[in-house]
């Protein structure tokens, strides 16, 4: 029943890097939803010409668009999906692209990351995230529960069998990607964003991004989806937006829900980013799956 | 400890500068053994652990990341030498590379 899985990153890679392996006609697709979006957005393309907080977030709605961008290639070349999957604010990127929100709707909801930061600097709130390389979720969750509590770091996201999201104070974090490096990790970095994604300490700063993620009706999906956190089947617009109020303070399980895919039948994964970046940290059975890239196709 | 034959250490020097080559987009000849994965090709970590991955699978190896991780932490990869050597110790050694 489900062969073809599309798969939506989160937010994280520059604009530069997204778009160097964009051939001309979706180029010149991408150049016509930036300028629609970043004119209704009153963003200026010059990101550092940005007021605070507004040239990251623009940079996060450039990750939608070239998801959108790659999405609607993929149907132009007749490869459609049967269900999918979105990792952190790839959950906005679906349920644009699957037809439950407008793409409007899900900038917006991008934009609204500005309250989010501006509320954990109203409180000094130093957060942050990172990611170890060369660790799993178990090895991860186990060395950071000897050294730290939960309520202080958390493993945010257990993406693959050696790659693992951390998020939490911005010193523990900083601590934690030493021990991780100590204790073996090929490699350790932080985001240096200020917000930990992911962790539950989020909640009380996004009442206003979850008030907005439910401030309008979504309709069904037109493809089923799976969960990111808890690797549920999503077949409904309530599940939708279930899925986009809990995204900033719910820990994911990415590993999980693409072994859920396999279960389920899938054998081709999509990554539906421009850069091919779902592929480099997500890990399906070699032997009966592959993970197919824009440059592939 | 594996025996290693002067062969198989071709063929992963062979299999690590074919890789490198094609992750990279760099000719094959234009890598040497003292070219520098990182500042000279662009290549990152999640490449390496796809190589170790790759390894692992053509050599049925059963290797840790934190194993070959606590060795790099002694011996850096700067150097396309240093890879080669590393993989042939993988090769060799496995999990206890970590000794060596």
């Amino acid at each position: 029943m489900y062969k073809r899985a599309f798969l939506f990153n989160g937010i994280g890679s520059k604009p530069e890097k997204l778009l160097v392996k964009f051939p001309p006609a979706l180029m010149e697709k991408y150049e016509y939803y930036l300028d629609q979006a970043f004119t209704r957005l009153e963003l200026n393309k010059d990101l550092e010409r940005n007021r605070a907080y507004d040239g990251r977030v623009a940079e996060w709605v450039i990750s939608l668009i070239c998801d959108r961008v790659v999405f609607e290639h993929y149907i132009d070349q007749g490869i459609i999906p049967d269900i999918g999957a979105g990792y952190s604010s790839g959950i906005v990127s679906i349920s644009s692209c699957f037809g439950s929100v407008s793409h409007e709707f899900a900038h917006d909801i991008i934009m609204m990351n500005r309250s989010t930061m501006k509320s954990l600097e109203r409180d000094n709130m130093k957060l942050d995230m990172g990611i170890i390389i060369g660790m799993n979720y178990q090895d991860a969750r186990d060395f950071l529960a000897e050294k730290f509590s939960e309520d202080e770091i958390i493993v945010g996201s257990g993406n693959s069998a050696f790659h693992v999201m951390i998020s939490g104070s911005a010193e523990a974090v900083e601590s934690a990607l030493g021990y991780a490096l100590e204790a073996g990790a090929l490699k350790a970095f932080s985001f240096g964003t200020g917000v930990a994604y992911h962790h539950p300490v989020m909640k009380a700063y996004t009442t206003e991004y979850d008030a907005f993620c439910a401030s309008t009706k979504y309709k069904d999906p037109d493809y089923p989806m799976i969960s990111g956190f808890d690797s549920r089947l999503i077949e409904t617009g309530e599940e939708v937006m279930r899925e986009n109020i809990m995204n900033c303070y719910t820990p994911i399980r990415w590993d999980l829900a693409l072994k859920e895919l396999e279960k389920m039948g899938v054998t081709e994964f999509f990554d539906v980013s421009a850069n091919g970046a779902v592929k480099k940290f997500s890990r399906v059975n070699k032997s009966k799956c592959k993970i197919y890239t824009l440059e592939e196709l | 400890m594996r025996e290693i034959t002067d062969q198989i250490k071709q063929e992963i020097t062979d299999m690590i500068f074919d890789y490198y080559a094609e992750e990279c987009e760099v000719e094959r000849d234009e890598i040497t053994m003292d070219t520098n994965p990182q500042e000279d090709l662009g290549s990152d970590s999640l490449m390496f652990v796809e190589l170790i991955e790759m390894t692992a699978e053509k050599y049925d190896l059963d290797i840790k990341l934190q194993s070959i991780g606590k060795y790099m932490l002694k011996s850096p990869m700067d150097t396309m030498s240093d890879v080669v050597d590393m993989f042939c110790k993988i090769y060799q050694y496995g999990n206890d590379i970590v000794n060596q």
